[in-house]
Formats: C-alpha cells, sequence, structure tokens
C-alpha cells in the first residue's frame, strides 16, 4: 500500500494519505499486535557529492532510513512511503503499484496532489482533432471493502469489473461473461491503453451485455456495430478503440438503442473501412456458424407456420428492439426489417424468404403425402 | 536551495493526519516566448548540395570574427583571402577548418567492401595523431601548421588564423581566434525563486525496469505529490520541465524491420510504440500540473538529421489534450521568464566528442559558445539539413543557459564574459542511467541536481 495508491482509493490528499500511513504504523505498534508490519519511508535532502550540492531523493526501507539520514547534510522532508506486509526485496512492487492505481486514474492525476496548476486546461478541440471529453465520470473508487483488505490492485480490479459489468439483470449469464469481458478488457487495456481505463469500461459493459445477446443469437455479426455503439454513447472517436472491439468481441452483436447521428456521421469512412477489414478476418470463422445459424434458422421457420415467417424467431426479437445502423455483414439479416439502410441487404433477405419458403413448400407437401423426415 | 526551504516542516508528516493540507498554486508562467523559429523547417527540399552551407556559414560569421581578429591582434592588421596570400607576409586570414583524419567513416570506405575489406566498426574516437588541419575558404584551401591545437579543433568551425605563408605552401599559425561570447542580452530575470528542471534520457522502452521506478519519483515530485510540506511548496515553484530527448530508450530502435523478411515481422509492433504509450502517460501526470517541453532526441520517432523537428502531437494523444505541453524542435530556444535557453539534445556535443580530444562535456559545451556554432560537425559527421539561405547553427545572440542532453554526468559552470555575459552552462545526465535531473534556479542562475533512488536487493549507497 503506498501513499498514492491510498490517495486514489480514499480520495483524499496526498498529504493526508502519508498521514494516515503514518497513524496506522503507529498505532499497530503500540498495540503491538504481532503482525510485523514493514515500511519504507521517502527520504529527501541534501547530500555533498562531487564537490557540489546535491537534492537527492530516495525511497528506503525503515532499517536504512537513520543510516540515509545521518549521510544527508540536511533533510528535507521525511514521510512514510508505503507499508506492506513482507519485507521488499527492490522497490519494483511499489512502482507497480503506483503504475496500476495511476493508468486507472489518468485523467485525473492531478487531483490529489498538492500542487494545482491553473495552466493546466485541457485544449478546446479544433475540429480535425480529436480530445477526449473532458467530461468524464469521476474514477470509481473501489469498493471500500475490497480496497481496506489491502488486496493489489489486480485483485481489486477483478471484482469491479464484475460488478459494474453485472448490470443487475445478467447476474447468472454474466458469470460466465466476466472470464470473457476480464479477457477483453485486457486485452483491450493491451491493445488501446492510451485510451483510459474510464473509456474502456463502457465498452466493456456493453460487450457483456451483447455478449449476453449473442450467445442465444450466437453468430450474429454486427461487428462493425460494436464499436459504433460505445463510441456514440462517449461521443468520443477513437478509432484505436474501434479497431481492437473487432477483433475482441467478434460474436456479438449490436444493441444499443439511441443512435446518435453525429458521431455516426463521422465514423461513416471507419466503420466502412472496418467492416471491410472485420468481414475479412471473421469471414472464414463465421463460416461454419452461419451454415449452422442458416440450418437452425430454416428448422424454426418450418416448425413454426408458414404465416409466421414474419414472426421474427425469439432469439433475434431484442436485436429488433434496437434499431440497428451499420452495412450488414452477408450472414446475418433475415431478422433485420427493411429498416435496415442497405437495399442490397434487404435484396438478400429476400432471397432467402424466397428459398425458405420454397423448401417449405415441398416439405409440406411430403408432410402430405407421407412423413420424410 | 531546495531544501532549506523545506528543512523546517521536513518531519510534519509524521503525524496524525492533520485538518485539510494545504495545496498550492503552481507558480504561474510570466513570460515565455518561443524563439526556435529559426529550426522548424517549413518545406523541405533535399535536392541541395550541402556546400551551401559552408558558404552561408562562412559569409555569416565572417564579418565577427574580422571583428575579433581586429580587437585581438590590432587594428591594422591585413586581412587576406586566401587567394591574395603572399609568402612570409604576416596576415590574418579568415576560413572553415577541415580537418582530414584517416579514421573517419567515409561511404567510400564503405562502397569498398566489394573488395572484402573489413567495414570500419564505430569507434569512440576518430582522432590520429596523423590528423591534419587545412583551413578553406571560398576559393582555395591551405594546410595549417603551427601554434593550433590538431586534435582539439573539428571540421566545419569557422576561425581567424594569424600568420603567414610559408614557401612549401603550408600556413604557419602564431595564433587564432573563435568568435567568442557575444554581446549579452539584457537581463530581466524573476526575483523571486523560480526553478526550472532539466531532464533528459528517460529512456522509455528499455528493457530494464529500474529507471522506471526513478522516473515515477521525478513527476511525483514535480506535481507535488512527493515530500512533505515544505518540498511541495518548493516543488511549486518550478514554472516548467524541459525534456531534452531521447525519452525512448535505444532499444526501441529495433532494425528487425529492415533485416528480417516481411512475413516474420508482420504482426509485432515496433518496440517503439508500447514506449511511445508510456510516454504519453507520463507526460499526461506532467501536463496536468507543470508546462513542459519536450525535445525530440537521437533515438525518439523523428528525423534524424538536425535540426530535428517536435514530435507529432498525434503520438502523443492524452497529453497532448493539455495545453500544457509543448512539443518543440532540437535545438530549443525559449525565453523562459526573461531568461533565454538555449538547448540541443546532445547530439552535437558527442559528435564533436567523436572528433575532437576534448573529453569533458561540459568542456566541449564552453567551446560551442565560444565558437560562436551549435554544431560545427554538422553537415560533415552528423545529419544536417542542406540549408542554403543561413544557417541556423550559428550563435546570434548569448544565452543565459545553455545545456546539452544525454550527458555521461551532470557538470555545470556560470561562465563569466568580458562584457558581463553570465552564461550558465548545464551538461543534463541521461536520466535512464544517473537517475538525476537538474533543477536550474532563474533567479541566481545556479543549477542543482537531483537524484532519484529506489532500493535494490543489496541497496548500498
Amino acid at each position: 500500500v503506498t501513499y498514492k495508491w491510498l490517495s486514489y482509493t480514499l480520495g483524499v490528499h496526498v498529504n493526508q494519505a502519508k498521514q494516515m500511513l503514518y497513524d496506522y504504523v503507529e498505532r499497530k505498534r503500540r498495540e503491538n499486535s504481532g503482525a510485523q508490519l514493514h515500511v519504507t519511508y521517502l527520504l529527501a535532502g541534501n547530500l555533498l557529492q562531487n564537490g557540489h550540492v546535491c537534492h537527492k531523493v530516495a525511497v528506503v526501507r525503515e532499517d536504512k532510513l537513520e543510516a540515509m539520514k545521518s549521510k544527508l547534510a540536511t533533510i528535507a522532508s521525511v514521510h512514510v512511503y508505503s507499508i506492506q506486509k513482507a519485507l521488499l526485496k527492490d522497490s519494483s512492487p511499489l512502482y507497480n503499484t503506483d503504475y496500476d492505481i495511476v493508468k486507472t486514474n489518468l485523467q485525473h492525476c492531478s487531483k490529489f496532489s498538492a500542487i494545482r496548476c491553473a495552466a493546466a486546461v485541457p485544449r478546446t478541440p479544433p475540429d480535425a482533432a480529436r480530445a477526449p471529453a473532458p467530461a468524464r465520470s469521476p474514477p470509481r473508487h473501489r469498493d471500500p471493502d475490497a480496497a481496506v483488505n489491502g488486496h493489489g490492485p489486480p485483485a481489486a480490479k477483478g471484482p469491479p469489473q464484475q460488478h459494474r459489468g453485472i448490470m443487475g439483470m445478467f447476474a447468472a449469464k454474466a458469470a460466465a461473461k466476466p472470464q470473457d469481458t476480464h479477457k477483453e478488457a485486457k486485452a483491450e487495456a493491451k491493445e488501446a491503453p492510451g485510451v483510459s481505463a474510464a473509456s474502456s469500461k463502457p465498452p466493456t459493459k456493453n460487450n457483456i451485455m451483447n455478449n449476453f445477446f449473442g450467445k442465444a443469437a450466437m453468430n450474429k455479426l454486427k461487428v462493425s456495430s460494436v464499436p459504433e455503439q460505445p463510441k456514440e454513447e462517449k461521443e468520443v472517436v477513437k478509432p484505436s478503440v474501434a479497431g481492437a472491439e473487432p477483433e475482441s468481441s467478434p460474436n456479438t452483436a449490436a444493441e444499443k438503442p439511441g443512435k446518435k447521428t453525429e458521431p455516426a456521421r463521422t465514423q461513416q469512412k471507419d466503420k466502412k473501412s472496418k467492416t471491410k477489414r472485420a468481414d475479412r478476418s471473421d469471414d472464414e470463422e463465421e463460416r461454419d456458424p452461419e451454415n449452422v445459424k442458416k440450418k437452425r434458422k430454416r428448422i424454426k421457420q418450418l416448425q413454426s407456420d408458414s404465416s409466421d415467417e414474419e414472426d421474427v424467431p425469439p432469439s433475434p426479437t431484442p436485436e429488433e428492439e434496437r434499431a440497428p445502423s451499420p452495412p450488414p455483414v452477408p450472414a446475418l439479416k433475415t431478422e433485420l426489417e427493411p429498416a435496415s439502410t442497405e437495399g442490397s441487404a434487404a435484396g438478400r433477405k429476400r432471397k432467402r424468404k424466397r428459398v425458405l419458403k420454397s423448401k417449405m413448400f415441398i416439405d409440406e407437401e411430403e408432410g402430405c403425402m407421407g412423413k420424410t423426415g | 536551495m531546495f531544501s532549506e526551504q523545506a528543512a523546517p516542516t521536513a518531519q510534519g508528516l509524521l503525524a496524525p493526519p492533520s485538518a485539510e493540507p494545504p495545496t498550492f498554486p503552481r507558480v504561474p508562467v510570466s513570460g515565455y516566448s518561443d524563439c526556435s523559429q529559426p529550426f522548424q523547417l517549413g518545406e523541405r527540399s533535399f535536392s541541395r548540395q550541402y556546400a551551401h552551407i559552408y558558404a552561408v556559414r562562412l559569409a555569416g560569421m565572417r564579418p565577427g570574427l574580422e571583428q575579433r581578429a581586429r580587437s585581438q591582434w590590432g587594428n591594422d592588421i591585413a586581412l587576406r583571402k586566401l587567394s591574395e596570400l603572399q609568402a612570409g607576409e604576416k596576415c590574418c586570414v579568415v576560413g572553415t577548418l577541415f580537418k582530414a583524419m584517416q579514421l573517419q567513416p567515409s561511404i567510400l570506405q564503405e562502397i569498398s567492401e566489394e573488395h572484402n575489406l573489413v567495414p570500419q566498426p564505430p569507434l569512440p574516437k576518430y582522432i590520429q595523431p596523423s590528423d591534419e588541419l587545412i583551413l578553406e575558404d571560398e576559393l582555395q584551401r591551405i594546410k595549417l601548421e603551427g601554434a593550433i591545437d590538431v586534435q582539439k579543433l573539428v571540421t566545419g568551425t569557422i576561425l581567424a588564423v594569424y600568420g603567414s605563408e610559408q614557401d612549401d605552401g603550408r600556413f604557419l599559425v602564431e595564433d587564432h581566434c573563435f568568435t567568442g561570447l557575444l554581446p549579452p542580452l539584457p537581463w530581466t530575470g524573476p526575483s523571486s525563486d523560480r526553478f526550472v528542471l532539466l531532464a533528459s534520457g528517460l529512456g522509455l522502452g528499455s528493457v530494464s525496469g529500474e529507471a522506471l521506478l526513478g522516473t515515477q519519483l521525478l513527476v511525483d515530485m514535480v506535481t507535488g505529490q512527493l515530500g512533505a510540506e515544505g518540498e511541495q511548496s518548493c516543488a511549486a515553484h518550478i514554472t516548467r520541465v524541459i525534456l531534452a530527448g531521447n525519452l525512448l530508450s535505444q532499444n526501441t530502435q529495433s532494425r528487425d524491420t529492415i533485416n528480417k523478411a516481411k512475413y516474420l515481422t508482420k504482426k509485432t509492433q515496433a518496440a517503439s510504440v508500447e514506449a511511445v504509450k508510456m510516454l504519453d502517460e507520463i507526460l499526461l501526470q506532467l501536463c496536468t500540473s507543470v508546462p513542459v517541453d519536450v525535445m525530440p532526441g537521437e533515438f525518439d520517432p523523428t528525423n534524424y538529421t538536425l535540426p530535428q523537428q517536435p514530435l507529432h502531437r498525434c503520438m502523443l494523444p492524452l497529453a497532448s489534450a493539455f495545453a500544457t505541453l509543448r512539443l518543440v524542435t532540437n535545438p530549443y530556444q525559449a525565453n523562459l521568464d526573461g531568461v533565454r535557453f538555449l538547448g540541443t539534445s546532445g547530439q552535437n556535443i558527442s559528435d564533436i566528442f567523436k572528433y575532437s580530444s576534448m573529453d569533458d562535456y561540459l568542456e566541449i559545451l564552453e567551446w560551442t559558445l565560444l565558437a560562436g556554432h551549435i554544431s560545427p560537425t554538422a553537415p560533415d559527421t552528423l545529419g544536417c539539413y542542406p540549408f542554403y539561405k543561413s544557417d541556423p547553427f550559428i550563435l546570434t545572440e548569448c544565452p543565459h543557459v545553455y545545456f546539452c542532453g544525454n550527458a555521461p554526468h551532470f557538470q555545470s559552470k556560470l561562465l563569466q564574459g568580458k562584457e558581463g555575459q553570465r552564461v550558465l552552462l548545464v551538461t543534463v545526465p541521461d536520466f535512464s542511467a544517473t537517475q538525476t535531473a537538474c533543477l536550474v534556479n532563474l533567479r541566481d542562475l545556479t543549477c542543482q541536481p537531483i537524484t532519484f533512488s529506489g532500493f535494490g536487493a543489496d541497496s548500498e549507497d
């Protein structure tokens, strides 16, 4: 637990965090509770070196603190840097802790620091430039329970992501999902670390929802629309994220309501290029599932009355509720009402319907004649 | 300077939580103007020969040198061009120096690989006792000998030599001089303590991660998270951070894509991509708290030739959103709070180091200042843009702070000139190796190194 981690987690000024750590150490030591706490301090001061006065800032272990203090001519500051249960061999865990916590709070890294800079305001973006949306939701503080337990940030990350992903409704399904989404989130984080974690979480959320529906309507490929919807939600154009998401969530269906036309317009170009990429890369994978799906669909439709053709099979129902937007990928679109923009999709759909009709006709005939199976 | 102010409240944070801790506002930037326009190239055309630079350089520095020569050796000395030389006459000639070095890497030698000769390996220094100095002006050249230090000087320097031509066609030098320090700029520095942090050689993307904690400590200190209250209030006086080059480490310069076949390298990213992302995060942390100037260096993703153009904004999406980030050229010149800064990322100094007997980076830095030119070896051994109208590396004004990045260690010196110039020379050490940055106090032109350290398995000091 470093002071910075504590400060971000509890939302306090860094100096207060340092004092809290010190207080904690003192209290524990006074209680003599037996649990050995190892403390590292930050020591800063002047040192005479090579003939000139050098300012030295060092993280030292408690046992070396006095030795370092004696080396310094004047001490500028001393405070608790971190507390841990185990004796640290070197300072890399400290660095990792800080790195992780700062990464998840990149947009607000100066919020708890002791210096405020009036000049550090985000630039108003010109039309061509792309700037992160200034009004991001503040960093979600970890659940206090998770924090106080002193689990390292990686462990703390797991549950919060699950919490966020589970949006109440999908508790059961999402139990299976977090692994995927966790992996996805990790993949996204790796592929687009430039995007702050706050922004990667809404897509994670959407992906989980999409996954839920996606499993039921498994092979509905709306690869391009997945990046669209989260992006539109955020009103931020992040082509890198869009690039990452098609690869990471091939089996999701786009279910986001509420299109935003403006970002959609600006993303036309991106969309088209990405669907092409997505199509190319995913085509091979999806051939088989598509066939399977086709078979499934036909069976389903055969089982239902011929008049039920218009009646969309249950799985894609949720899709229908959301207005579909993007250009179609060939396999998908029987469920899409003619509300879909491309005429080719409608044409394909009609063709398929024709095929199905004829088959059904034949089957019906066969049924009349006798069961053929 | 830093520490004395901070000392009283040093132990203040070893206490139970107190009331609302103070936050210090960052000292606002009062005067900043970027003077590095000469180093910014507009549209570039490489269809010109490099000879024009030398011509322009000589033409640009000749008047100053002639003036210096007169002041040094008397008003009545004869200033001659090489074509007007007469044997035995004492005169002064102004020209460009050329050092004929045997070990100098030459493209012709590389071509001679066809003859199965071993190509020359890179050496730390290319000087040899058999090197010779030749003075050239617009039309002729002549060999120099005499009271001139052959080992110390490098190609491309403009100087004035005083002597006479011998019968065998060589010029016997009795004395020589450079442009020297230029007249001082008026001093309008701040009256209170203002600091500028100089750091270079962050070396992100390297395989070893030891420097990362140091980098994080540096960022923490500047943004005010580290240290007790006294130190934090001192850190609030840091008005600017200048990162002088080599933000990425040499390891990111992987040449795999050139050597390996395309199908092997298809899915691999260049190592610099990760490093740039790390850099973006670090810069974001800094930019939210302090104005930052980022200069490119030898291993940074920008052009190789001097003057290096600023890194492109699209590589740093997070940090570029802030107005406090400034991406600037290498070399860089700016007026900060009335103090003129001039500096490079170190390529010019290290190049001179290779071709001269001078070993000390600070000495070389001082020498370039006296020679009146930032990088005399520029087209010869250091990549340079073929200027033809004017040579922007000629020093036209005397800076107050002259720095170079990526030096092996920290050194600083306050140079006092005859006409009252005060120049602070700083060699900024390589942070990834030394974990040291420099803090320059603008009020009195002093410099203090700051070292950061964590502890390792064998923490000794």
